[in-house]
Formats: structure tokens, C-alpha cells, sequence
């Protein structure tokens, strides 16, 4: 695989499209591998780039369409660490971390670009709840900064927060190390670096059964006939819930869509990500992309789904709060608009632990905000796989703590991933 | 599945509908009720509530691959599907 740099980039320009290889194709599936990861989504290929970088173990990515087509290829792309529960933001801060160094790493340009992420606050009581998250932030070091009109204003000129609003806007928690990166290269981006590594990332292979002999896994049925492992990593997201079916065992998942849009590319005027949640019309958030094109999204539809299909309704109440909040884009064309099943667990944290048997892993439930784990999630599952113990900052992640009321509730909403 | 058609109201846009919970139950414990969820590709049974009409309890079947509303009718006791 050859190194990228900016002189291999000059001698490509004369070698001409012949200097661009696959990536990652081509591998073929062997009967045996140490560990099997399902799904080829963001946190599959970063568990495989880590068990074979950093554990040194034979691995297999099957995956049951292409890299790249699930939800990390869907996504809104927001990164940040702004969480109230310390088990949260101590791993979403390790994340944010590798953000920082991830196109290093991996060399490949992910484009991370700290730019900032927003969260408007319309009310005193905003207010007093940002200030509590963010200082549980602050004492965990993590940058934070609460704002008021004056700050808001110079840190966010185009949303011109004393313009006359029907909820006027009277601060925001900022998050400054915040921003967004690009979803496809970061699937690219690692499963090149796995490829490289030597795992096999196979396409078009889905995995449909687990074998098992005297209660430990042996292996996977795929498509494309048996494989064994003597570990197995299930990294599905928004299909969870059917390994759930697949083991015999109900999880603490529903399947709920997420939808986002995108306009038509304009010059550049959003710098930062504006997070807005509007008492008439639910949640919005604004972004604009490298290529100019404003993307948004907000809630989740609101049932479970497996359709890849948002309903109007909700498209109509994040395009009405982002021009409420930005009436000069009220006039752009949506040019495209799309939505991904997300794995929501009854508290909206997630799940790194071992599932029914001892050599069986369920990397999953990151719901609606698992793009900007991909890195930490990567280690942290690679070490639990290959170790037997989860790290610290996953230890929160149990799937035992549903049971026994170890809840990392963030929104303090109780077991309905849609209740708001 | 912009419309769901509720047994008193008739014909009635989606937003007005609020989706509860999958039934059956996971088993009988009060967590595997509260918490664990039996996920199907082709056939959900579920709770909603037209809370923003009638407000009655709605005992609905779903395909969630396609969308298609399979059975709607008004529901019965708690967690009885
Ligand atoms: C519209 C939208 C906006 C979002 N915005 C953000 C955001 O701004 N910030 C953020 O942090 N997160 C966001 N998320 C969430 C984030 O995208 C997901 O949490 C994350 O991508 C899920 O992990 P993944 O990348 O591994 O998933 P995926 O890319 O979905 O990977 C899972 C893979 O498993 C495969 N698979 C499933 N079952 C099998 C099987 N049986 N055999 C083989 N393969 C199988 C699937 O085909 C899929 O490719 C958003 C999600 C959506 C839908
Ligand atoms: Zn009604």
C-alpha cells in the first residue's frame, strides 16, 4: 500500500489514474480467522484496524453489502464530547482526542475540522442546564465555554443572535474542539489502514447465523459458508436488533430512523454547528459542508423502522427551525435528503460488552451519535476482544447495567429512546 | 406511512400519532418488560396513542422493512398483544 504524501500526490499527477489502487477489494475469505468482526460500518473497520495494529490478531471484516453504506456513510458527521455523565464524556473525550490526530494516524485525510459546535440555548432554564453540563465538562477537562449574546455574537457573526426572533436566543455551551469530518474517508481511511494490516475485508457476505459448540462460538454462517473464530465482534448498528433475533437473546435496542438533509452548495457562511431546539418546532441542526451544501437533521422519526425512508413530518420541522434560526437559507433547494436505522438503547448510551457467550462481543447501541466514537470505540473494542477487560473509560458500557439499574441516562428520559 | 387510520377518526396524518412500545413483553420480570425488546424485520406489534386526537390506545401491526400498517385497531389491556 503505497504511503500518501504530498510527493506521492506530484509523482500521481504524472502516473496518472494508473497510481490509484483498490483499497480494500479483492480479499478472499479463508476458512479461519482469530477474530470475526460483522459489519464493515465506521466501528467495525476501526475494531479490526486496532485488533490487528495493536493486538497483532488474524481478522476478517464481513460485511453484508459494501463498506461504507450504513450509517458511517449516512451521517451528519458531528463531533463532540459535550456529555453531562462522566462515563460518557470520558470516553467521548478520548474520541475527540484521536479526532485530532486520526488523519496521522491512519494516513489518510479525514478532514477533521474543529469548528466549533453550538448549543443554543432560548431560555434561562437552557441556560442553567448548559452551565451544569458544562462544568461537569470543565472538571473532567474538557474544553467548554458557556456564552452569552455578547461571546455568541463574535463566535457566531451569521447567526446574528439579537436578531429579532420569535424565541430570542440568549446564550450557548460551545465546544470550540468540536466540528465534523468526513464520513466516507473515514471508512476508507480505515479500512485501507486494516487492509494493510493484513485483515480481510469481505464484501457481499452477510452473516446469518452463529455456530457454537458446548456454549463457547466457533464461528459465523455467512453467505459465502462457514467461517471460524475464535472470537466474534458484532459491530451491526442499526441491525442489532436482529443479532438480538439471530442469539436467541431480546436486547435493549429498538430500531428508529434518523433522516438529514442537504441544500443545494452555497459560498461559505455557517462556521461553525449550530444545534437549536426550538419549543415549536423540536430539534434542528445546521452545518455547512466542505463543498458548501447546508446539512441538517434532528430527531429521530419516531418508531421503529427499517424502511431507510423519513417521514415528511419530520423533514418539515428541521427544515422550519433552520430557517427560523437562518431565514437566508429559507430559500435554497434540499437537494437530497436520506435516513439510517439506528441501534437506540433504552438509555442512549451505548454497548461494548461480551453478548450470551464468553468469546461473543456486541460492539453497538450508539444510536444516533456513534460517528464520533468510531475512533475510541475502535481501541477500546480491540482491547476488550483481545484482553477479556474492557478499558476505564468503556467499563460504563456494560450490557448487564440495564438489569441492574446502572443507567447512563444522559436526557434523564427513562426506557423510551423517542420520548423526548 | 404518512397517514395511520385510527379506528374512531379515520384517516389521520402520522404526526398526530405517538408510538409507545413493541410488544409482546421480553418476558415477565419488570426489566425484561421495561427494558428488552423482541425485534422483528417484517412484523412489529406495537402500542401508539393518537395523543394529538382521540388520545385512545392503539394496538397496531407493522412491517417495518416496508412500511405497510397491517392491522390497527384499538388496544386492549397493558401488554396484552
Ligand atoms: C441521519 C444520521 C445522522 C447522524 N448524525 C451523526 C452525527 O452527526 N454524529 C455522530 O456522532 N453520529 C451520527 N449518527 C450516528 C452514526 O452514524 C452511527 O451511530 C454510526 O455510524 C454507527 O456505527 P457504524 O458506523 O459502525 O454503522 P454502520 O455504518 O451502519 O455499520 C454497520 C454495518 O453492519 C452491516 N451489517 C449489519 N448486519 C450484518 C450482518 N448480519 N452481516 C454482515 N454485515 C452486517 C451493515 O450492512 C453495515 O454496513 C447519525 C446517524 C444517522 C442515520
Ligand atoms: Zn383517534
Amino acid at each position: 500500500m503505497p504511503r500518501y504524501s504530498a510527493l506521492a500526490l506530484l509523482r500521481a499527477r504524472f502516473q496518472g489514474a494508473r497510481y490509484w489502487k483498490p483499497l480494500w477489494t479483492g480479499r478472499t475469505l479463508k476458512a479461519a480467522y482469530d477474530v470475526v468482526v460483522v459489519g464493515a460500518g465506521g466501528h467495525g473497520l476501526a475494531t479490526a484496524f486496532h485488533l490487528a495494529r495493536d493486538h497483532g490478531l488474524k481478522v476478517a471484516v464481513l460485511e453484508r453489502r459494501l463498506v461504507g453504506y450504513g450509517n458511517v456513510g449516512r451521517n451528519t458527521t458531528i463531533l463532540r464530547s459535550n456529555y453531562l455523565l462522566p462515563e460518557n464524556h470520558y470516553f467521548y473525550e478520548d474520541s475527540l482526542r484521536r479526532w485530532e490526530t486520526l488523519s496521522r494516524d491512519l494516513n489518510y485525510n479525514v478532514m477533521y475540522s474543529p469548528r466549533g459546535v453550538v448549543d443554543l440555548c432560548l431560555s434561562d432554564g437552557d441556560m442553567i442546564t448548559a452551565s451544569r453540563r458544562g462544568n461537569a465538562m470543565r472538571l473532567a477537562g474538557i474544553d467548554s465555554e458557556l456564552m452569552e449574546l455578547d461571546a455568541l455574537e463574535r463566535f457566531a457573526p451569521e447567526l446574528a443572535p439579537r436578531r429579532s426572533r420569535r424565541f430570542p436566543i440568549v446564550g450557548a455551551l460551545v465546544q470550540r474542539r468540536g466540528g465534523t469530518a468526513r464520513h466516507d474517508a473515514v471508512a476508507w481511511g480505515y479500512a485501507r489502514g486494516a487492509t494493510a494490516l493484513g485483515v480481510d475485508i469481505i464484501e457481499d457476505c452477510e452473516v446469518q447465523g452463529l455456530c457454537t459448540e458446548a456454549g463457547v462460538a466457533t464461528g459465523v454462517e455467512t453467505s459465502k459458508g462457514l467461517v471460524r473464530a475464535n472470537r466474534v465482534v458484532f459491530a451491526t448498528a442499526g441491525h442489532t436488533g436482529m443479532v438480538g433475533a439471530m442469539l436467541g437473546v431480546p436486547l435493549p435496542i429498538e430500531t428508529h430512523l434518523l433522516q438529514a438533509m442537504v441544500t443545494e452548495p452555497i459560498k461559505p457562511l455557517i462556521n461553525s454547528v449550530l444545534i437549536y431546539v426550538h419549543p415549536g418546532h423540536g430539534e434542528t441542526y445546521v452545518l455547512q459542508s466542505d463543498r458548501g451544501g447546508v446539512v441538517m437533521g434532528g430527531y429521530l422519526d419516531g418508531f421503529p423502522s427499517y424502511t431507510r425512508e423519513g417521514q415528511w413530518h419530520r423533514l418539515e420541522e428541521v427544515v422550519q427551525g433552520a430557517a427560523d434560526l437562518l431565514p437566508e437559507i429559507g430559500g435554497l433547494r434540499i437537494l437530497r435528503q436520506w435516513a439510517g436505522t439506528n441501534d437506540m438503547t433504552m438509555d442512549g448510551s451505548p454497548i461494548m460488552d461480551r453478548v450470551k457467550y464468553d468469546n461473543v462481543f456486541l460492539n453497538a447501541g450508539w444510536c444516533y451519535g456513534g460517528f464520533k466514537t468510531i475512533p475510541a470505540s475502535g481501541a477500546a473494542c480491540a482491547t476488550l476482544v483481545a484482553t477479556g477487560l474492557a478499558p476505564d473509560i468503556a467499563r460504563g458500557f456494560r450490557l448487564s447495567r440495564f438489569a441492574t439499574g446502572h443507567l447512563l441516562d444522559e436526557r434523564g428520559g427513562g426506557p423510551f429512546p423517542v420520548r423526548l | 406511512m404518512s397517514r395511520l387510520i385510527c379506528p374512531f377518526c379515520g384517516p389521520r396524518e402520522l404526526r398526530e400519532f405517538e408510538f409507545h412500545k413493541t410488544l409482546p413483553n421480553a418476558g415477565d420480570t419488570p426489566f425484561e418488560r421495561v427494558y428488552l425488546r423482541v425485534d422483528s424485520l417484517t412484523h412489529s406489534v406495537e402500542h401508539w396513542q393518537h395523543i394529538q386526537g382521540c388520545r385512545a390506545w392503539l394496538h397496531v401491526e407493522r412491517n417495518p422493512s416496508t412500511g405497510a400498517v397491517l392491522v390497527m385497531r384499538l388496544a386492549t389491556a397493558p401488554g396484552v398483544a
